[in-house]
């Protein structure tokens, strides 16, 4: 039985096309769960709106960018610091937010003056930010302001200042990724096109689709500059608002998150010729092909190779030492979206771990095709998952460790199954070389925490053990590895509490243009 | 019904190639050949699961269509971007087949053409023909 | 007059101080047992609300949602709830209270489910939950209407308006808390022992601070039950410590079952736990202990070693919840410490006629600002551009950016405390509120001294 029912969903049948077990000798063909339907109400699905899809997920990486949500104040203030996306410029889209503060009396008599207001206030009050985003929110949308019209009006009053209009209502579609779609697209019709961006190297490409936790684009940033590679744009993480309007003009689109950015590579490879290249910034031997292909592609591959080499030698050692001492642990693989392929296999074949279990809080049958096919045979893999089904199957599955969201976490903890945050990472970033060593350092920290240890004690009736007065990690996990392994020399993880302000001021190799090369000929 | 005409016209840019998996047809050896390079795609690459059935169809001819030629060593054409980004899967992958099948180097050129049409034909099976995903339809991105 | 209340004066919000009523609604539903509601409106409505609470009591709990997507936004979304009712109840046998709580799109579309509950009573649930006792109450909190506090306050009183019955006086008090901690919920709980007084408390969240057991099934949840809720209507008194987050409540229950009511005071410091008990004491005619007196002398004992050295004259800005800000204030001022600038994060006009502001607009001896409908660019501009200088910053995690790019030390108290950890368990209220919050203060300004190496040698001797 490929489908998996849940004993919880039985008196909700339509929930068991969303739930698949990998049977041996199964394919793809054979099952897979049904994705991206409107979500059944009251079954305490983890799903968030088309709101949150777009602004917090996509919009608000943009680090230059007044973002304004127009509407209540609760969709903006919700939405704001719960996530982790840094920028250079001192973070300022993870501390200003605005809301245009929509009252009863706005939505009976319109509130696209109080928009414009809003807009002015705003600018005024942030003299140095020249672009905004306004974001739709239920209540605007449903009252039918228009407010391309009202941005219209300042831009004419200001032409110094920019305005993008992002339309995606929270009831938009049946989660975040409704969002995700509306402001692929929006920004792809008002935005690319309108800069024309200056060009300073033979190999340009636009990186899509990564956000910046932690400081994973900066990481990536620094390989493609040790490349010699211009990044035009990142969509969005650490990205600005003027270079994204110059998308068109890039010879390559690198995509890491496909699910939430796969349509804005489409539609430029269909509209400008840009092909669309997809890479995992996550593992080593993905990253490493990933380098090796856009080094192939501007043949330059050489420089990915040196990098690799370099990277691979300062931390492979030591992912490798966690590697023998997480052999065999089991991990429920549950993300938002693109983790769960991103890692699903990288993790079990670079760290050892056991994948019984991926699901997507939001993604398409696309997702779950990529996620399945990375899992080895009897994993578990639902899609839009609930507080019942997740419980279930933590008892049933009994992993060692979870990756998933803040709140399921603390449902987890409860259950004595430790958990690491997978959308904004415990101690991140976790792409690139050193980051998956860090990761691998966050499961080994969650698995083998002595107070875990404690916890699975019950002081009035088991005997355990009292001639000690601590214990450490390492002898728990090396307790069964052989002598040489003990000896080790490596006692795991070495890189700094913070990898990336290092990063910020670093300077890179000047490679010689090939046209002015060609020329001097 | 409206739904369903505009599915017929999604399907209309890449019409069905196959009906049943194509292995089915397939001695045990050609078998074991395919599914090891199979595997090693679903576990490690990313290029066949664009998300619509005319991307996919592409994709899937693009690039093993390449690595094909790279592992009888024909002359590739890298002259548009989008050949040459098909180009880059390409080399990776022949490379990454040669390092893990080492049985590879023992077929001549037709023998190789004949494995890795049967490895496109199954990838077009799992990802497109015979897939369960009904966004490959969905008229646009 | 030094002490001036004013309107902000911006008509947006950059950096808002509360979020929207729906959230206050829901983390009152939380106290209740056997209670899950169902959000009616996007998933965002929930699944941030979640977070949020989550993040603050690093527990989960459930709220469910109607999940309304583009077809409902269009033709109404009744049909949503109706499901969510019914699989909500057919997956969670214990469940017996579920508030339905409207969010803004649900009420902009006009999605009627006062009439849809009637119809569930009559069919859903005499139907196919006949044997179970399942209670369904509607609790209207548009979010364009006033703010996560009066969206609390509004539940409060829902929930009793739902199920206060007349019955036998039960010679027991209300207490309704306000938006408060657990552990708020255990030191009054804990006063309410020492005087031995009998009460109704709304709602005891305090089981929020719960264990991680071996056997891995422990669940954090609210404890107010049905029958607490019941009782209330045959209480002697009811005493509503906060003005803006339960008073509707116990002004319901005077009115609809004559019981009396107390509104405040906000037994935040010294003064105002007194008034507390001096209040508790005359409607229940119970004395005072000894054991409280000894606790009150303890606080003070401990906050004479930081008050006049330490705290004294220190500039503070306070923002939050109207009475949490207000109760801070006023011991704040006890402590010879100046507030400066208040900020009160919604557009309530009854503020301005609050007697505690007045008070203070009365008797303040330094000019000092109170701000309503205020956002955080009030304390920002303030600071950045209008010569505010502080010394130390109240309020919620949400405005810890302030504190880090200005430089000045803060302590975290109210909703929502995430960046630091265990605020939830420790009271501001009562003695042992005074005590730690004193201590808060002062050992946040000795951090700074050493940090900014600004006479940080004064500790040498202490």
């Amino acid at each position: 039985m490929p489908y998996h029912e849940f004993e919880v969903s039985k008196c909700i049948p339509e929930r068991k096309m969303h739930a698949v077990v990998k049977g041996p000798g199964e394919d793809l063909t054979d099952a897979l769960p049904k994705g991206y339907l409107n979500t059944i109400p009251g079954t305490i699905s983890e799903r968030g709106c088309a709101y949150c899809g777009a602004k917090h997920v996509i919009g608000t990486p943009m680090k230059d960018v007044i973002h304004l949500s127009h509407g209540p104040v609760g969709c903006t203030y919700d939405t704001w610091q719960t996530k982790r996306y840094i920028s250079d410029n001192n973070n300022f889209q993870l501390k200003y937010t605005f809301a245009s503060d929509v009252k009863e009396k706005h939505i009976v008599f319109g509130a696209e003056k109080l928009l414009k207001q809003n807009i002015l206030e705003a600018f005024d009050a942030f003299p140095d930010i020249k672009r905004m985003t306004i974001y739709q929110t239920c209540a605007t949308a449903l009252i039918g302001d228009d407010i391309g019209a009202i941005a219209e009006e300042v831009m004419t009053e200001r032409p110094e200042v920019d305005i993008f209009v992002c339309n995606s209502p929270g009831f938009g579609g049946p989660s975040q990724s409704g969002g995700h779609h509306k402001i692929n697209i929006a920004w792809l019709n008002q935005k690319v096109g309108t800069v024309e961006p200056e060009i300073t190297s033979d190999y340009v490409i636009n990186y899509v689709g990564e956000y910046n936790i932690q400081g994973d684009q900066e990481v990536m940033l620094d390989y493609f500059k040790r490349m010699g590679i211009q990044v035009l744009s990142t969509f969005t993480g650490n990205g600005t608002y003027d270079s994204l309007r110059g998308m068109h003009r890039a010879h390559l689109n690198v995509l890491e998150c496909a699910r939430s950015a796969e349509y804005i590579c489409d539609e430029l490879r269909a509209r400008y010729g840009i092909p669309r290249l997809d890479i995992d910034g996550f593992g080593h031997k993905a990253l490493g092909d990933s380098l090796r292909k856009i080094g192939l592609f501007f043949g330059i591959e050489d420089r990915a190779e040196a990098i690799i080499a370099e990277e691979t030698a300062r931390w492979k050692p030591e992912l490798d030492w966690y590697k023998e001492r997480l052999q065999g642990k089991k991990v429920c693989l549950w993300p938002g979206g693109s983790k769960l392929w991103h890692w699903a296999h990288a993790i079990q074949e670079e760290m050892g771990v056991k994948v019984v279990s991926v699901y997507t809080k939001f993604g398409h049958q696309g997702d779950m095709e990529k996620g399945v096919s990375r899992c080895g045979e009897g994993a578990l893999a639902i899609d839009d998952p609930n507080e019942l089904e997740n419980q279930e199957a933590l008892l049933t599955l009994k992993p060692d460790v979870i990756f998933t969201g803040k709140r399921p976490g603390e449902v987890a903890k409860k259950m004595r199954v430790p958990y690491l945050n997978a959308h904004a990472y415990h101690n991140g970033p976790y792409k690139g070389f050193e980051g998956w060593v860090r990761f691998a350092r966050d499961i080994y920290n969650a698995v083998y925490s002595p107070m875990h240890q404690l916890s699975a004690i019950d002081i009035s009736k088991d005997d355990y053990a009292i001639d000690k007065g601590f214990v450490t990690r390492r002898m728990l996990s090396d307790a069964t590895l052989s002598e040489e392994a003990k000896a080790s020399p490596i006692t795991g993880y070495t890189g700094p509490f913070d990898p990336i302000s290092g990063l910020r001021g670093k300077t890179y190799p000047v490679f010689e243009r090939r046209a002015a090369t060609e020329a001097a000929e | 019904m409206a739904k369903k005409d505009k599915k017929d016209v999604a399907r209309a840019n890449y019409p069905k190639l196959y009906d049943h998996d194509p292995l089915a047809d397939v001695d045990d050896d050609m078998k074991s050949k395919v599914s090891e390079l199979e595997t090693y795609i679903m576990k490690n690459c990313l290029w066949q699961f664009n998300s619509r059935g005319w991307d996919r169809r592409k994709q899937n001819a693009g690039i093993l269509g390449k690595t094909t030629q790279l592992l009888v060593g024909e002359e590739v054409d890298t002259s548009t971007p989008l050949d040459k980004c098909y180009w880059v899967d390409a080399v990776l992958l022949a490379r990454n087949f040669r390092e893990r099948c080492a049985w590879l180097s023992g077929l001549g050129a037709d023998e190789i053409r004949s494995v890795l049409a049967k490895l496109h034909a199954r990838i077009d099976w799992l990802t497109i023909d015979g897939s369960l995903n009904e966004e490959l339809t969905v008229q646009n991105y | 007059m030094n002490c001036e209340v004013k309107v902000k004066d911006r008509i947006g919000t950059i950096n808002p101080i509360f979020t929207c009523q729906p959230a206050g609604a829901q983390y009152a539903s939380i106290g209740i047992k056997d209670c899950i509601g169902i959000v009616h409106g996007g998933q965002g409505c929930v699944m941030f609300v979640r977070l949020l609470i989550s993040q603050h009591l690093k527990e989960s709990f459930e709220i469910a949602s109607s999940s309304v997507h583009e077809d409902g936004a269009v033709f109404g979304a009744l049909d949503r709830v109706e499901t969510a009712v019914d699989v909500l109840l057919s997956r969670y046998p214990h469940v017996k209270v579920v508030p339905i709580i409207s969010t803004c799109s649900t009420e902009v579309i006009g999605d009627d489910i006062d009439g849809l509950i009637t119809k569930l009573e009559e069919g859903l649930l005499a139907e196919k939950f006949a044997d179970r006792e399942v209670h369904l109450l509607p609790i209207h909190t548009p979010s364009f209407v006033g703010s996560m506090v009066s969206g609390y306050d509004v539940a409060v009183r829902d929930f009793v308006k739902k199920f206060a019955k007349k019955g036998e006086p039960n010679g027991k008090i209300n207490l309704i808390t306000g938006w408060v901690n657990p552990g708020d919920v255990k030191e009054l709980k804990h006063l309410l022992a020492e005087m031995g007084i009998d009460a109704t408390v709304l709602f005891e969240i305090e089981s929020f601070d719960s264990p991680l057991m071996p056997d891995g099934k422990a669940v954090s949840h609210g404890s107010t039950t049905v029958e607490d809720l019941q009782a209330t209507g045959s209480a002697i008194h009811t005493f509503a410590l906060n003005r803006y987050e339960g008073a509707k409540a116990a002004q319901f229950l005077e009115k609809k079952f004559k019981v009396p009511s107390t509104i405040g005071p906000t037994p935040i410091g010294i003064r105002n736990t007194d008034a507390l008990l001096k209040k508790l004491s005359a409607v229940t005619g119970k004395p005072i202990p000894e054991s409280l007196v000894r606790e009150r002398g303890i606080a003070l004992d401990a906050i004479a070693d930081v008050a006049h050295m330490f705290l004294a004259d220190k500039k503070v800005a306070i923002y939050g919840n109207p009475d949490l800000v207000i109760g801070l204030a006023e011991f704040c001022l006890d402590l010879e410490m100046r507030p400066k600038l208040l900020l009160l994060g919604d557009d309530n006009s009854g503020y301005v006629d609050d007697a505690r502001i007045k008070a203070l607009q009365d008797n303040v001896d330094y000019p000092m600002e109170i701000v309503t409908n205020a956002d955080f660019w009030d304390l920002e501009d303030r600071l950045k551009n209008k010569g505010l200088e502080l010394d130390l910053i109240l309020g919620h995690s949400k405005g810890r950016f302030v504190s880090i790019d200005y430089n000045i030390p803060m302590v975290r108290v109210g909703f929502p405390t995430y960046d630091r950890a265990g605020i939830f368990r420790n009271p501001v209220v009562g003695y042992a509120g005074a005590t730690w919050l004193a201590e808060q203060m002062a050992n946040a300004l000795f951090n700074d001294m050493e940090v900014k190496k600004n006479k940080e040698w004064l500790l040498n001797v202490w």
